[in-house]
């Protein structure tokens, strides 16, 4: 064989999946679903895309698990050097700085990871960050990544953002809407599915709700 | 204006649209529209006494489901249906012609259709096209010889089997008939199985899903059972429901037109019976 | 997986004459690329009363092929007013294969017995060659029986032999070829007339390193087995 051979492999893979994120006056709501896939085959319909880093943030990640799971192992071991160094736990403004850096260190073989970054800030407020995959990111009220953002984030849009300002819901209505977008988003996103876990941040504490969704 | 008589002077087929299309794709990075396909699931068997035909109801585009609940078990004649499964322009223009010719045949010869002759027009329209009418049915039914059932692939190819599947979940719904499948099944047993068959194929398999529906084909009766199984139901509902604001897309003008300004009355002759 | 691939017979096909006749011999694999899309196909299909055909490589064009000939050797039969040689056939098929080589993608073995010449074994591999000979082999799994046939085949066999030739080939090359398996067809035309002979998968002779044939792995989990994966 004097021909060279095509590299007929990629080092990535798409294991679907959405995450959204909500912030409100005190508390923030992070969700994701919980199937994992790949092409037309279900990997498993119990993974939790939901990893929290600090006591006050928690990164919803979607897009190639590998990529995913080492991307929290640094940031967590980040995040333990931290507490070494400072005896305090990382603020949520300051992890999302560092997944942005941890992000952009890879520019040019980036993680395939589209992250949603929530907690609560030193003033006890809800933030939500959002990035694409090489760090570019942003505070914002709320968004969605993954594999049913562009069916999510319309509708988070009109129900969150109109009439400007910002519409800020209640917990309550909060964790009810994220709810009904995870349902309407596996009735026509293949790869959004089977449960959401949703996380809420506030000051009491963490709390962890769970919704089933469509198992087709 | 020259080249283009020139082609037409010269007569035949005119290539010149592949070409481009060939430049499109290698240099422009344009991306080719994408095809409606049934990412499908569908299955039959034969029972004792007929056939039973099944399929799932998703149609995807992508990574979209395009349709919760379309039809994938086409009508070919009183006695014979088809399932489809690949682009589903594909399985529902190659369907449709194939029906009519068969309705035509049924009016000139007075007989009822026979399986093998869907198969053959089939087949052969499949063949013609090399593989690229991407059609690959499940075909079903009850003649006079008896029940048959046939796979037919999209390049032309047909095997004869006592149950099959196809579609991107055939595996999984393969592997059901597999371990279940008996000679002799009573009508019940066969729409369980057919059911099982489907359900395999929503559940594992990401490009079907949604509803179950099945076929039964017995001689002299057919019960196209629609919508035989739901098990999807719609999982959450807003408890309060949404509200849209009125006024938020902003009114530039308004013009009202009078229809009944529009209606010209004119002479016309009677319509003969 | 690619359910998608052109549908094909990546086959083992025999044909062998004996003393009065020949013996046709298939498995019944079809796969679409690692898929098996039928595990019981009959790859010996009927041409006329006293001939057939082993058909390899792609499943619709070795269909349309015989589908053809078929048809061409019905409307032959009724003009000549008797049956077709097993030479006339083994012609149309050329004339299909050659005229059209580069359409098609299938290797053919015609086997028949006619009163003129007895029995007959025609090949008309990939480009339309046509070859009498006394045994042919043809599809993926004919690479593994090479060697066997120079040692085994003999001339002036009898019915039983051949057959059993035909057999203990097709499972040898079934134990070695991923793309041949399932069953063993046979097809016997001699004076007499067809006899069509079938022998099961789990009946057939076990080679260097094979398995004994077993349930599946749901036979065992329901017969109450607690480990089934235990080694």
């Amino acid at each position: 064989m004097a021909s060279k051979q095509q590299a007929n492999w990629s080092p990535y893979d798409n294991n679907g999946g959405t995450c959204v994120a909500i912030a409100g006056s005190n508390y923030c709501v992070i969700a994701a679903d919980t199937r994992l896939s790949t092409g037309y085959s279900i990997l498993t319909r119990d993974y939790s895309k939901l990893q929290q880093l600090a006591d006050k943030s928690i990164l919803a990640s979607s897009g190639f698990q590998a990529d995913i799971k080492a991307l929290q192992k640094h940031l967590s071991a980040k995040h333990l050097i931290y507490q070494h160094q400072h005896n305090k736990q990382m603020s949520c403004p300051a992890m999302a700085q560092l997944l942005s850096n941890t992000l952009y260190y890879k520019r040019f073989f980036p993680y395939y990871a589209f992250n949603v970054l929530g907690g609560l800030d030193n003033e006890g407020k809800g933030c939500v960050f959002t990035y694409d995959a090489v760090g570019s990111y942003e505070r914002v009220g709320y968004s969605s990544q993954g594999s049913g953002s562009t069916l999510i984030t319309p509708v988070l849009d009109n129900q969150l953002k109109s009439p400007s300002p910002l519409l800020i819901p209640q917990e309550t209505e909060a964790v009810d809407l994220v709810k009904d977008v995870f349902a309407s988003a596996a009735e026509r996103d293949i790869y959004t599915g089977d449960r959401v876990e949703i996380t809420i941040v506030n000051a009491a504490g963490i709390r962890r709700e769970y919704a089933e969704l469509r198992k087709d | 204006m020259g080249k283009v008589s020139a082609a037409i002077d010269q007569g035949g087929f005119n290539f010149d649209l592949c070409r481009r299309n060939e430049m499109l794709m290698n240099k422009a990075g344009f991306k080719p529209p994408t095809y409606r396909k049934t990412g499908t699931t569908i299955v039959g068997l034969v029972f004792q006494g007929g056939i039973i035909l099944g399929a799932d109801t998703r149609a995807t585009e992508g990574p979209i489901v395009a349709d919760k609940n379309c039809e994938k078990i086409h009508y070919m004649a009183p006695n014979i249906y088809c399932c489809g499964a690949g682009t589903a322009a594909d399985t529902e223009a190659v369907t449709d012609m194939v029906s009519s010719q068969l309705q035509l045949h049924r009016q000139a010869t007075g007989r009822e259709s026979r399986v093998v002759t869907a198969l053959t027009l089939l087949k052969t329209h499949l063949f013609g096209y090399q593989g690229h009418v991407s059609a690959a049915l499940v075909l079903g039914g009850v003649d006079i010889t008896g029940p048959h059932l046939h796979t037919i692939y999209p390049h032309g190819s047909t095997d004869t089997l006592p149950y099959a599947t196809m579609g991107s979940g055939s595996l999984a719904a393969m592997a059901m008939f597999e371990s279940n499948y008996k000679e002799g099944l009573s009508r019940d047993e066969g729409i369980k199985l057919v059911c099982q068959a489907i359900c395999a194929g929503i559940f594992n398999d990401l490009g079907s899903g949604s509803n179950v529906d099945v076929c039964v084909i017995t001689k002299g009766k057919t019960d196209y059972l629609r919508n035989y199984q739901l098990p999807n139901p719609r999982t959450y509902v807003s408890s309060k429901g949404y509200s849209f604001a009125r006024g938020q897309t902003e009114v530039l003008s308004t013009r009202i037109i009078p229809l009944i300004a529009n209606l010209v009355l004119a002479e016309g002759d009677e319509m003969e019976e | 997986m690619d359910t998608n691939a052109p549908h094909s017979m990546g086959t083992t096909i025999i044909g062998v004459t004996y003393n009065g006749g020949v013996v046709l011999g298939a498995d019944s694999r079809t796969s679409t690329g690692m898929y098996v899309a039928n595990r019981a196909s009959d790859k010996i299909t009927q041409l006329t009363d006293n001939v057939y055909l082993c058909r390899s490589g792609s499943a619709a064009d070795s269909q349309v092929v015989s589908d053809y000939v078929r048809h061409f050797l019905y409307q032959h039969t009724i003009q000549l007013g008797q049956p077709a040689t097993v030479k006339v056939a083994a012609n149309l098929i050329r004339l299909l294969s050659y005229s059209n080589k580069n359409m098609l993608e299938t290797g053919l073995i015609v086997g028949g017995w006619d009163k003129y010449e007895g029995g007959k074994i025609y090949s008309v591999p990939l480009g339309g060659t046509i070859l009498e000979q006394p045994f042919a082999i043809g599809g993926s799994g004919s690479s593994y029986l090479y060697g066997f046939f120079d040692q085994a085949w003999k001339d002036g066999m009898t019915k039983d032999e051949a057959e059993k030739l035909v057999v203990k080939a097709v499972s040898l090359a079934i134990a070695r070829d991923g793309a041949s398996g399932g069953v063993i067809r046979t097809v016997i035309i001699n004076s007499d007339g067809v006899t069509r002979n079938f022998y099961p998968g789990d009946t057939l002779p076990l080679w260097h390193d094979e398995l004994e044939p077993c349930g599946s792995l749901l036979d065992i989990l329901s017969s109450g087995s607690p480990e089934p994966m235990s080694t």
